[in-house]
């Protein structure tokens, strides 16, 4: 395998794990916040206790986070390290800004959460379970302002230097609320809290079948419940929004989100589709008439543009911008004014470098299976969601969820549906913008390192075996925790005798805990 | 030439990047000592108390790479782009490094068997060795020159970074955070696991100053014209005289006055000197290329957009204090200490 494809499969495997630990402190930390606040509120000390557990669940996932996110900030430097010159006037921002305003918030306060209990005021503790959810917060905001920007570019020119071309930024806030940062922040953080919400009800179900601190599960149920139901439809309207503004802005993605290879008026919604690439067809199953139009432009008649007529527009485009460089360049000898000369000079750097990225083949573009299949995934997932939230909400409401065997079963069981909706969702996000990985200004293939193959190899192979191995940890340190539950600090409810696997954790409770 | 530190935008970014270098040798480079003195003692008790020692803060404290990272991406990206590419296996044993000291963190005490034990100690200690010793090689070999072409290509092997200058280097770097977490520890912790710190304080001072003036005469055996900076402007020399002044402190806190509790002053001090020195001897370049000078990557060359750098200076005046200040009051909270019990 070559550097491009090893460096791929590298950022996918590394992005990938990355994000297996992310939305849960995401949604966590706002959750723990709430709980606080509730019990500094109401005075029940269930929320207290929660609280308190749950943080010590997000501290697990924010370590491997912070680790593997070190990562990712180190592989646009290491494996791309042409992408980041490209880019790095406008993209190194916000990694820099999110370290300088949320990180540190983050991991302060959370030291301070976990470790100073006792040390500082109700108040303060509780200010610091709200400000480790602003940075966490935070962190995605920057992230997704980053994302945000390779995929709708804006605020910036492209000039050249002596180490190659580059893109300039020219107004700040233009590039931070590009076309898509709103709505991507606003999926990715509300896919966060549905992750979370989900996690923390399917962790209650099993206290609640274990009959293990009951009321204190049953009291965090109903609130994780109200919070899950907000989120899970929230996630509907947002994901509308979202969709409608990928078919104004990244129209080519949307086409192979949908299956779509001829451009269509009243274009259908495919309920399912089998997809044959190399005959550039698709057929699908149950399509729904004018739904498409509807979803993308909100007009029943309007056009869904096609892969192919796209890949042709965009050939088009290439040989527009091929065809202004000779005139501008006729254009820069006869100009007199040196404001003149720059504008001419930027102009022709633009073409160069557009004409090369826009020309692009059928045969560059991504699987559009996988587009497809995981965008469908996660849209059902994402519609599967509301129903399970709805009645768990529905039972905790009522007070029977005792009775709700099965109910609770298949929350526990849940809990990593919405983990894998969140992955299928970036997925066909990152896939579906290939092959940019600048929407129309830099191909991923021109963007990586000049590295020796084998070095590339054999850090695929280490990162490998490490990050197995860390998610080993990880889940042996989630069952460990989660089977020990939270501390009760009401006498009425005893620490319970009996635990599923005795032989885990009689050699736990003889260990001291030092962390 | 030092006006231009502080009347140029790409020369107050050069400093910053210093800064940012300063605070994660300032406060990680605490927890790397720490880990690196943790192996040489067999007592688990003190071992357990060095790791609680550090518990609250470390995650914290490895912020400052994740964000001086960003900051080197932000302002210079090229030399963020070459250094990260030519360097490629380097980084990334740093990172394994760190995730094997994260994941031993967590790890090391979830059970009650020897062995095992002794397996996440090796892991741990590695984990901050390596970090400490590449750190120094990173430098060295930047200031010294790599063979990269005028489109910041590296041309060298990965051997190649392991020169004997950067390792000098290394090894400066390595002692420079064992007397500092040794300086740390001797803050929060008393009885035999002070004693033992006050030990790792001595071997960390001695050893500093042999590798520094290994280093230094690498330096000047070979790349003499690293002190032309001091030379053309004196007033420079305050970094190297800073240098200096810190190492008196730690000995004199250390082994004179024995104030056990100021000897951190001395190496946060040293710290600050040491990395002013290489900086302003390095000044304005980044990268020096082994090929050609003309290929050095300089403050100027490798610069991001004059908008980019306005925008991180307001947020960096903004944010940083805001930083600093929390974190003042964190370490304030948890002040004392520690034992072998813990943890949450």
């Amino acid at each position: 395998m070559d550097v491009l494809t090893l460096s791929r499969w590298q950022f996918a495997f590394t992005a990938f794990f990355h994000f297996v630990y992310v939305p849960l402190t995401i949604g966590l930390s706002l959750l723990i916040a709430l709980m606080k606040t509730w019990y500094l509120r109401t005075g029940n000390k269930h929320y207290d206790d929660l609280s308190m557990f749950f943080m010590k669940i997000f501290a697990i996932n924010f370590a491997v986070g912070v680790a593997t996110g070190l990562t990712m900030e180190f592989e646009f430097g290491t494996n791309w390290s042409e992408y980041s010159k490209f880019v790095g006037d406008i993209f190194g921002a916000p990694l820099a800004l999110e370290g300088l305003t949320a990180f540190f918030l983050e991991s302060t306060f959370m030291g301070l959460f976990l470790f100073g209990r006792g040390r500082v005021s109700e108040k303060v503790h509780t200010l610091s379970a709200w400000m480790v959810a602003i940075g966490s917060t935070l962190s995605a905001l920057w992230i997704l302002i980053a994302n945000s920007w390779q995929q709708t570019p804006a605020g910036y020119r492209i000039v050249e230097t002596a180490q190659g071309y580059k893109a300039e930024l020219t107004d700040f806030l233009a590039a931070v609320i590009n076309h898509s940062t709103i709505y991507r922040f606003l999926h990715t953080v509300n896919g966060a809290y549905i992750t979370a919400g989900f996690f923390v009800l399917g962790v209650l179900a099993y206290y609640i079948i274990r009959k293990r601190n009951v009321e204190m599960a049953k009291t965090g149920f109903k609130f994780a419940a109200v919070f899950t139901l907000i989120a899970t439809i929230a996630q509907v309207i947002i994901g509308d929004l979202h969709g409608y503004e990928v078919a104004h802005t990244q129209p080519l993605k949307l086409a192979m989100y949908e299956g779509k290879f001829q451009t269509e008026k009243g274009a259908s919604l495919d309920t399912f589709a089998i997809i044959d690439q190399e005959n550039k067809q698709a057929t699908p199953i149950i399509p729904i008439p004018y739904l498409l139009s509807f979803l993308s432009y909100h007009d029943f008649n309007a056009e869904v543009k096609g892969i192919i007529p796209l890949i042709e527009e965009y050939q088009q485009k290439a040989k527009e911008y091929e065809q202004m460089i000779p005139v501008l360049e006729q254009k820069l000898q006869t100009a007199t004014s040196e404001a003149e000369k720059q504008s001419i000079k930027d102009q022709l750097t633009e073409a160069t470098v557009k004409a090369h990225a826009y020309n692009i083949k059928y045969e560059d573009l991504p699987s559009i299976f996988l587009v497809f299949t995981t965008f469908r995934i996660m849209v059902y997932l994402g519609f599967a969601f509301v129903l399970l939230a709805f009645i768990a909400y529905w039972k905790a409401k009522k007070g029977t969820l005792e009775n709700s065997k099965g109910l609770l079963w298949i929350l526990v069981l849940s809990i990593p549906l919405p983990y894998l909706a969140g992955l299928l969702g970036w997925i066909s996000a990152e896939v579906g913008r290939q092959p940019w990985i600048v929407t129309g200004m830099l191909l991923t293939k021109n963007a990586v390192s000049y590295l020796p193959a084998e070095q590339v190899a054999l850090s695929m192979a280490v990162f490998t075996t490490i990050y197995l191995i860390l998610f080993g940890v990880f889940l042996y340190l989630m069952f460990k925790t989660v089977i020990k539950g939270p501390a009760s600090s009401l006498a009425s409810e005893p620490i319970p005798t009996t635990t599923p696997n005795p032989s885990l954790t009689t050699t736990f409770s003889k260990t001291k805990e030092v962390k | 030439m030092p006006m231009e530190l502080f009347t140029t935008l790409n020369g107050i970014w050069f400093l910053l990047a210093g800064i940012f270098l300063v605070g994660y040798s300032l406060t990680d480079g605490f927890d790397l000592g720490s880990g690196i003195l943790h192996i040489f003692t067999k007592d688990e008790d003190i071992r357990r108390i060095y790791m609680n020692a550090i518990g609250p803060v470390w995650d914290g404290n490895e912020v400052w790479l994740i964000a001086g990272g960003g900051m080197l991406f932000a302002a210079f990206p090229v030399v963020y782009a070459v250094s990260f590419s030519a360097f490629y296996l380097a980084i990334l044993i740093v990172l394994w490094a760190l995730i094997l000291r994260a994941v031993s963190f967590e790890y090391r005490n979830k059970k009650e068997s020897k062995t095992w034990r002794t397996a996440w100690d090796i892991a741990y200690w590695i984990g901050n060795v390596l970090p400490a010793f590449l750190f120094g090689c990173a430098v060295g070999n930047a200031v010294m020159g790599m063979p990269i072409d005028e489109k910041g290509i590296y041309h060298g092997t990965f051997f190649g970074l392991l020169n004997l200058p950067s390792l000098a280097m290394g090894f400066v770097s390595l002692f420079m955070y064992l007397m500092h977490g040794s300086a740390y520890l001797m803050i929060k912790t008393e009885g035999k696991a002070f004693e033992f710190a006050k030990k790792g304080a001595i071997v960390g001072f001695l050893g500093f100053i042999a590798s520094l003036v290994v280093a230094d005469f690498f330096i000047i055996a070979i790349k003499p014209k690293l002190f032309a900076n001091f030379f053309d402007y004196p007033l420079l020399w305050i970094a190297p005289i800073l240098k200096i002044l810190g190492l008196v402190l730690y000995f004199k806190y250390l082994v004179l006055d024995k104030k056990y509790n100021k000897v951190i002053y001395g190496s946060t001090i040293t710290i600050l000197g040491t990395v002013l020195t290489i900086a302003l001897a390095s000044y304005p370049v980044f990268i020096h290329s082994s090929i050609d000078e003309k290929y050095n990557l300089t403050i100027f060359n490798s610069a991001s957009s004059n908008l980019t750098l306005t925008v991180m200076l307001i947020s960096t005046v903004i944010f940083l204090p805001i930083v600093i200040w929390y974190t003042a009051y964190v370490y304030k909270v948890f002040k004392g200490k520690v034992s072998t019990e813990g943890g949450y």
